[in-house]
């Protein structure tokens, strides 16, 4: 079955990234299903904010989920308009915003929520993780 | 495929009620079959007459009027939590509790928000 995911939960507020990862790696442990891709909303965009550093001896669930989405060609999206609302930036909307800095961290693609409705059309389920 | 935007949360305690509204309209955009329910602490979004400042948040009641330019026609809430002496928005469908489960029953997708 054809999966894609839709995380809305804080990196660190709440567990959602957590156990939407748990659930990632679970779907596609013995081959029979499929992640057509994960689109972060609301809070959870705070997890592509590449100057956030946990501490050494805690998970870096933003380092965990761009390996996983390596591993299993799997696109992290995150949605622009959240994004740009709580600070995070990549190098094109720095430019287009005349600010200096830029923080989206690599492995994550700012897009608009249409990218949400194309993976609610193209996936068999869509998994809400708040 | 239809699909449900399920509004509980506060319109002013954060920006979800606004960030649901925005997929609601793109939903719309790309000529999906959406509709809204609207629900619990959501319902404060259907009072008329409000008049919130910017630092109160945005004046998503004025939204709701455009909701038809997005062919968004269906927007539930529930009978049993009509305020008595509260003026709601008109374009609303109050269901029973036995049409508010059928209703729900009735979209592929319900994003709760």
């Amino acid at each position: 079955m054809n999966y894609s995911l839709f995380i809305t939960g804080s990196p660190t507020a709440s567990r959602a990234c957590h156990t939407a990862l748990d659930f990632a790696e679970a779907l596609l442990s013995d081959g029979a299903h499929q992640i057509h891709g994960v689109f972060f909303y609301e809070e959870a965009v705070a997890i592509a904010n590449a100057l956030a550093m946990p501490p050494r001896d805690e998970c870096n669930i933003r380092n965990e989920w761009v390996a996983f989405a390596k591993q299993h060609s799997v696109p992290l999206y995150i949605c622009i308009a959240a994004a740009l609302r709580r600070g995070e930036l990549n190098e094109a909307e720095a430019k287009r915003h005349e600010v200096a800095n830029h923080n989206l961290a690599e492995g994550f693609l700012l897009e608009g929520l249409g990218s949400l409705i194309s993976l609610t059309s193209e996936s068999d389920r869509m998994m809400r993780f708040k | 495929m239809s699909t449900l935007i399920y509004l509980s949360s506060s319109p002013y305690s954060s920006t979800t009620i606004k960030e649901a509204l925005d997929l609601a309209l793109v939903f719309g955009t790309f000529g999906q079959d959406i509709r809204l329910a609207v629900t619990g602490e959501a319902l404060a979004l259907l009072i008329d007459n409000q008049t919130p400042n910017a630092r109160q948040g945005k004046h998503l009641h004025k939204l709701l009027d455009g909701l038809e330019f997005y062919d968004i026609e269906q927007i539930y809430i529930k009978q049993d939590e009509i305020p008595a002496a509260t003026s709601l928005w008109s374009g609303v469908t109050a269901l029973d509790s036995e049409e508010w489960l059928n209703m729900l029953n009735q979209h592929q997708y319900i994003y709760r928000f």
